[in-house]
């Protein structure tokens, strides 16, 4: 019961976590190496605003999130969206090296140390279901699925959402009937990056970030995306708590160390197991 | 590829031109090998890594250049080449070279058993899943008594080989990488490679068949890999899990063929060794290295996508263009010439 309560509220992080990756993913069909970055910038940029200003992490995380998100725009306007065209392997291998640019800047500002954001609340325990969770923890999860809701209605009511769904099902139609498409891609991924910037300061606040940290946390966006399906929002947060309950119920049977081995075994085995239909999603694209 | 749309020479040239291709690197090997001994301990230790570079480079773009299988777990094969080194070396003690090649065969093995699977997965997702594949597999060693994850696994010192001999198997390690993707790039295989990486569903309805294409391609990269893995263990004495299985030389294997040119013979070449000389510049300053790469990386990817390669072939093609058209020029003003002498 302890278990499937922490593996509950460690999937509602790793929702929140994931969600910008399947957001890029379902309506730019790409994939973004450099995911994982965003989620560690945003770990780091909100700590830099608590250093500099001070107050609550959770809230300077928002105008981190507003920095990471400004970064990412032209990103995709001016990098991504024109690799497009040329062929698939190439935005890919420009987000791989985004992702290298980032980490080694970040290496070289802030060292290899990893960095916690502090908070009062941040050691402290609540009782769940008469289980006790960190605090952190619970904090997450309710934004996880806050942002989850958010971006769910967002995405199916409004004026913006419509052009993004639009986009995603059929990009040339999309642009033939006005939506300014290089725009409405851009907007994406600020949106996903402004999303995982948040995502990486709950990371900050209930594990730790550092530089090199990204790989790991894109391998597991990727698995909850991989699970959960993609682009959708409420997918998004089903796959995130199946990883973080197998994650946790693994880590109690083979032993913390073994915790990521979980994950990214159960990332291949997902992949392995349901090729085909991942398969023609992409192939369509 | 630049063979494919380069003018068609008469036979003579084109069989000599097939011979310096594989003369070439002969002799630039024997040459090697040759002058190797007078030079200092520093310079020879030097060479073998930029030569492993190379050979990892032309390994991986074998698969991922002229395959176009993203592969980002080839970190695996390294792990194990330099693992079955260390170990053979120590249990069972046969000679160095069988220990060499039986390094390559088991990663080759390995390396069948996980793309056998994994080969099913297409585009982004096989990129995804192999990167997955070597985090888990690295995970695993680092928590693996076996692997004596926290001191490493040291070649015996009985059995330790002094860095000169290192280097020497390193050249003919790297002349073998070299004639291998020459090799296949010449043979059908190779144009079976590039047609299921520019039009799948064309070359299957050719009759190509995908696994029997990539699956021995997969092998022979897997086999090079794992000797360069094991005489990276030789180099260092020592394997431990955290760098053997080090994701850092997949990514090196993708930089280094970016750089240079994706898919094409020489471009791992001149990848490894303009990012040797990069790092060599830069090692006072930890890190700059890698920042520059990154950013040659997305300037490449986004102003001339093939590579060094392809700056070069482009090139090479404006100046037979000028040579053409001169030629033409003066073939016009001779039969000009001609036709007014009929005329008179």
């Amino acid at each position: 019961m302890e278990l499937v309560v922490q593996g509950i509220l460690l999937g509602g992080l790793y929702a929140t976590v994931a969600l910008g990756l399947s957001l890029v993913f379902g309506v730019i069909k790409m994939v973004n190496l450099a995911h994982g970055e965003f989620l560690v910038l945003g770990g780091y940029v909100t700590s830099l605003l608590v250093v500099s200003l001070g107050g609550d992490p959770l809230l300077l995380a928002i105008p981190a999130a507003l920095i990471v998100g400004a970064l990412a725009y032209p990103l995709q306007r001016y990098l991504l969206t024109p690799l497009m065209r040329h062929s698939t392997e190439a935005p890919i291998t420009a987000t791989f090296g985004v992702s290298v640019v980032v980490q080694t800047v970040l290496l070289l500002v802030f060292t290899a140390d990893p960095r916690t954001l502090n908070a009062p609340y941040a050691a402290s325990q609540v009782e769940v279901l008469g289980v006790g969770m960190r605090t952190t923890l619970l904090i997450a999860t309710v934004i996880g699925v806050a942002l989850v809701i958010v971006l769910d209605l967002t995405l199916r009511r409004s004026r913006f959402g419509r052009q993004v769904r639009a986009a995603a099902f059929d990009p040339d139609a999309a642009g033939l009937v006005g939506i300014d498409l290089k725009h409405t891609y851009a907007m994406v991924l600020a949106v996903a990056a402004a999303v995982s910037a948040i995502g990486g300061a709950l990371i900050a606040l209930s594990f730790s970030v550092d530089p090199v940290a990204g790989t790991g946390w894109l391998l597991r966006a990727f698995t909850v995306v991989v699970i959960g399906g993609l682009g959708s929002a409420r997918g998004t947060l089903a796959g995130g708590i199946t990883v973080g309950l197998v994650e946790t119920i693994a880590a109690a049977v083979f032993g913390a160390q073994y915790r990521d081995v979980a994950v990214f075994g159960a990332l291949v085995v997902v992949l392995l197991l349901r090729p085909q239909g991942l398969f023609a999603k992409v192939q369509r694209a | 590829m630049t063979d494919l749309t380069a003018p068609r020479a008469s036979r003579a040239p084109r069989a000599l031109a097939r011979l310096a291709r594989y003369g070439a690197p002969l002799l630039v090997a024997v040459a090697l090998l040759a002058s190797s001994e007078g030079l200092r301990l520093a310079t020879v230790n030097q060479l073998t890594s930029l030569l492993l570079l190379a050979v990892l480079a032309m390994s991986w773009n074998l698969v991922s250049g002229f395959g176009g299988q993203f592969s980002l777990g080839h970190s695996i094969f390294v792990g194990v080449g330099g693992y079955a080194t260390a170990v053979i070396l120590d249990l069972l003690g046969l000679p160095l070279v069988v220990v060499l090649v039986l390094s390559g065969v088991i990663a080759a093995l390995i390396g069948v058993v996980l793309a056998y699977p994994m080969l099913r997965l297409r585009g982004p997702y096989f990129a995804i899943g192999t990167l997955g594949l070597a985090l888990a597999v690295q995970g695993w060693m680092l928590n693996w008594d076996f692997t004596r994850a926290s001191q490493g696994y040291s070649i015996p010192l009985d059995q330790s080989v002094d860095l000169l001999t290192v280097m020497r198997i390193a050249v003919v390690l790297a002349l073998v990488a070299v004639i291998v993707s020459q090799l296949i790039v010449d043979l059908p295989l190779g144009l079976r490679l590039l047609a299921l990486r520019d039009n799948e569903d064309g070359a299957l309805a050719l009759g190509v068949r995908r696994l029997r294409t990539l699956l021995p391609t997969w092998a022979i990269s897997a086999f090079l890999v794992g000797v360069m893995g094991a005489v990276v263990a030789l180099q260092n004495g020592q394997v431990t899990p955290q760098s053997a299985f080090s994701i850092q030389y997949t990514l090196d294997a993708v930089i280094i063929c970016v750089i240079g040119g994706l898919g094409t013979l020489y471009g791992p070449l001149i990848g490894a060794v303009a990012v040797f000389v990069l790092r060599q510049f830069t090692a006072d300053f930890a890190g700059w290295a890698s920042l520059i790469e990154a950013i040659i990386v997305i300037l490449i990817v986004r102003f001339a996508p093939d590579g060094a390669m392809g700056v070069l072939s482009g090139l090479s093609r404006l100046v037979r263009r000028a040579l053409v058209r001169r030629r033409r020029l003066e073939a016009s003003s001779s039969t000009e010439s001609t036709r007014e002498g009929v005329a008179a």
